[in-house]
């Protein structure tokens, strides 16, 4: 039996998750997410690792492995960091065993990833720096329409003309955004401008992969907004795409969920190899 | 000088690392009326004899990631590495306004176009051209070696207005006999507890090596191995792997932290190469110009800065180290626009991928600033070793 603990700290949310391994499988035993604003990420990493250690009812010692993911390559507390593409690899397929594609969009970029049946990277391509076709543009715009951030999806879904917002860059969107309000554009089709603006970028992604068929998983925190999981969808069978999106309640803890389960099957490699010692 | 912990000794080193107007070396020379500085490019000059001279060899590694270059990119074309045009920088700005001579090893045509610029700008110092041979039988390489030994001898004598003898020759290389151990018992040390002595810190300790006097680097290595031993450091589950193409213009720091925190210890390297050139002990005794040449002939490290005959022989220099430093991987990191090396990578990747050994290759100028594309190449290296190999 291995413990391993996944920790992904993103550039907005810090997610957490505990798993117990037995004979090859999985149990997922404790979750946490927080939103970091403005703390110290590292600080809430050692927060979230109590919380699931005490809502599974263990302690540090019981822990073999302790993987991040993201950008908590620095935390001096893991025993192993393994890269985003690699544990969004992992954590798609926990999720959908059929993914062989993931579709990552946190709130600073957007990452395609063709894998194959055993979670492995077989291509991957990362949007730029600029934030546009981010979580984080996203939620400036939440903002500026005053709707909530879980109100996006279904407002953009009742959509009936959506609006065309600039895809190039984020600043120009704004823009277009603050004329559509001043036109009197209604939230809902300013809102699915925006998701079909992100997903066509999107969608360039993954046939810059050769992605064309199969399931593509979306993860990271904007796959919980239906209106883009929507947009994603349309947007590839108007392009003629064979390739089906899908999304989990648990898609935001993607990347934490693919740290814990390589932290494990390393944990067991390392035994094997007879080399490390456990987590501590 | 007294060190007790490794951050004293590594803040030290630092701050030796950071000073490109070379406090430290001015000092020395300033220390005793006569004293000599003598100054010399990367990859390997004979600092036996300079020591012999009484003079200090001071190692120029270009002007590092934060130095800006604006004479420098009027003495070269665009198309070539930054370390001579940073180097001229330094120069012209008077940061070597206190070194009595240059030294430019035998590298490439752009440091051998840099000793006659050196000659054309600074007509009153010591600058020398130091060839290597191409052919290393005794009786051919090893007799022009030796001249070129002899002549680089009797230069820095005109210089230090004295006689350089066998005996003065024989005791500065058991000085640097002595410095070389160490050198080699930090990377041993390293390469068997890579966690204990984080690849940025052995950096910066040979880096020292560039600028202090020899036996004062020989000490301050001894403090940092018996620090190092005695801290407790936490092993991370990194994959191993040999850096190399490096050997003359140095990486920045960051990218060495950055190989390291993505998943990568480096287990061995082929910076500030003029350390660990020769293989093991030059001959104390007997002839020391003869024994020096012997040294460079028959037991100096293979690397592209070395013209190697024997196609079958060449990549095993590397293929050692890897067995040796049980490395699961290569990261090739040459300098942008360094012909040697990366003339030199296809005929070692050849050799790596007939042994279907992992690598990744990347380039990097002195000042490149740009480290998460390094980070994440390396990462996802470290990653696919460690999931998806034997290791």
């Amino acid at each position: 039996m291995t413990v391993s603990i996944g920790i992904d700290v993103g550039s907005g949310v810090v997610k957490t998750a505990l798993f117990r391994v037995e004979g090859g499988k999985p149990e997922w035993l404790a979750r946490w997410d927080a939103r970091i604003r403005q703390r110290d990420s590292f600080t809430l990493v050692d927060e979230s690792i109590a919380f699931v250690l005490e809502e599974a009812g263990l302690s540090r010692d019981d822990v073999d492995y302790i993987a991040t993911t993201g950008e908590g390559e620095s935390y001096q507390g893991a025993t192993g960091h393994f890269y985003s593409m690699t544990t969004h690899a992992r954590g798609a397929l926990y999720l959908n065993p059929e993914a062989r594609a993931v579709l990552d969009v946190g709130a600073l970029h957007g990452r395609a990833i063709r894998i194959d049946g055993k979670g492995k990277v077989l291509n991957y391509r990362m949007t730029g720096q600029c934030a546009s076709g981010s979580g984080q543009f996203l939620e400036n715009i939440s903002r500026y329409l005053g709707i909530a951030q879980d109100e996006i999806g279904a407002l953009s879904k009742k959509s009936t003309n959506p609006e065309k917002v600039s895809s190039i860059c984020a600043v120009l969107a704004e823009t277009d955004v603050i004329n559509m309000v001043s036109r009197s554009i209604p939230p809902s089709d300013i809102l699915r401008g925006i998701h079909e603006s992100m997903a066509e970028r999107l969608i360039k992604l993954l046939k810059s992969i050769d992605v064309r068929e199969g399931l593509v998983m979306m993860t990271g925190g904007l796959a919980l907004d239906a209106g883009l999981v929507k947009a994603m969808q349309d947007g590839m069978e108007k392009q003629e795409m064979v390739a089906q999106v899908a999304s989990h309640p648990d898609s935001l803890f993607a990347g934490a969920i693919g740290a814990a389960l390589w932290g494990a099957f390393r944990h067991g490699k390392l035994q094997v190899l007879g080399n490390f010692p456990k987590a501590s | 000088m007294e060190f007790k912990s490794v951050k004293e000794i590594v803040d030290f080193c630092q701050e030796l690392f950071d000073d490109i107007g070379f406090a430290r070396a001015r000092e020395w020379k300033a220390a005793q009326p006569g004293r000599k500085v003598i100054g010399y490019m990367p990859v390997y000059v004979p600092r036996e004899i300079i020591h012999a001279a009484g003079m200090l060899p001071l190692g120029i590694l270009g002007g590092g990631a934060d130095m800006e270059v604006i004479h420098g990119d009027a003495y070269y074309q665009s198309y070539i590495c930054r370390i001579p045009r940073s180097t001229i920088e330094m120069a012209v700005t008077g940061k070597l306004d206190f070194v009595d001579g240059m030294v430019f090893p035998s590298i490439c045509d752009v440091i051998r176009n840099l000793s006659g610029i050196w000659m054309l700008l600074f007509k009153d110092r010591y600058v020398r051209y130091f060839d290597a041979p191409q052919n290393f039988k005794d009786d051919i390489g090893g007799v022009f070696y030796s001249n070129e030994l002899r002549e680089f001898r009797e230069g820095l004598e005109k210089l230090a207005g004295r006689e350089i003898t066998d005996e003065n020759l024989r005791n500065s290389i058991a000085v640097f006999n002595e410095n070389r151990r160490w050198v080699n018992k930090v990377y041993d040390f390293r390469a068997a507890f890579p966690w204990k002595a984080p690849s940025a810190e052995v950096y910066l300790l040979m880096r020292a090596g560039m600028v202090l006097p020899v036996e004062e680097h020989t000490r301050l290595m001894q403090a940092y191995l018996s620090a190092a031993e005695a801290g407790k450091r936490r092993m991370r589950d990194n994959c191993r792997v040999v850096l190399t193409g490096v050997f003359c213009e140095q990486p920045p720091l960051n990218l060495i932290r950055s190989l390291e925190i993505s998943g990568c210890y480096i287990v061995d390297d082929d910076f500030m190469l003029v350390n660990r050139w020769l293989l093991g002990d030059v001959p104390a005794d007997g002839d020391p110009i003869g024994n020096l040449s012997r040294a460079f002939l028959h037991h100096s490290a293979q690397t592209a800065a070395k013209y190697e005959p024997d196609m079958a022989e060449k990549g095993r220099y590397l293929l050692d180290a890897i067995r040796a430093r049980s490395a699961d991987g290569v990261i090739f990191a040459a300098p942008s626009f360094c012909d040697p090396a990366l003339l030199d990578q296809p005929m070692m990747i050849s050799r790596l991928e007939a042994l279907k050994i992992p690598y990744i290759t990347m380039q990097y100028a002195e000042n490149s600033g740009q480290m998460q594309p390094i980070r994440e190449q390396s990462g996802t290296f470290a990653d696919s070793i460690k999931l998806w190999s034997a290791s």
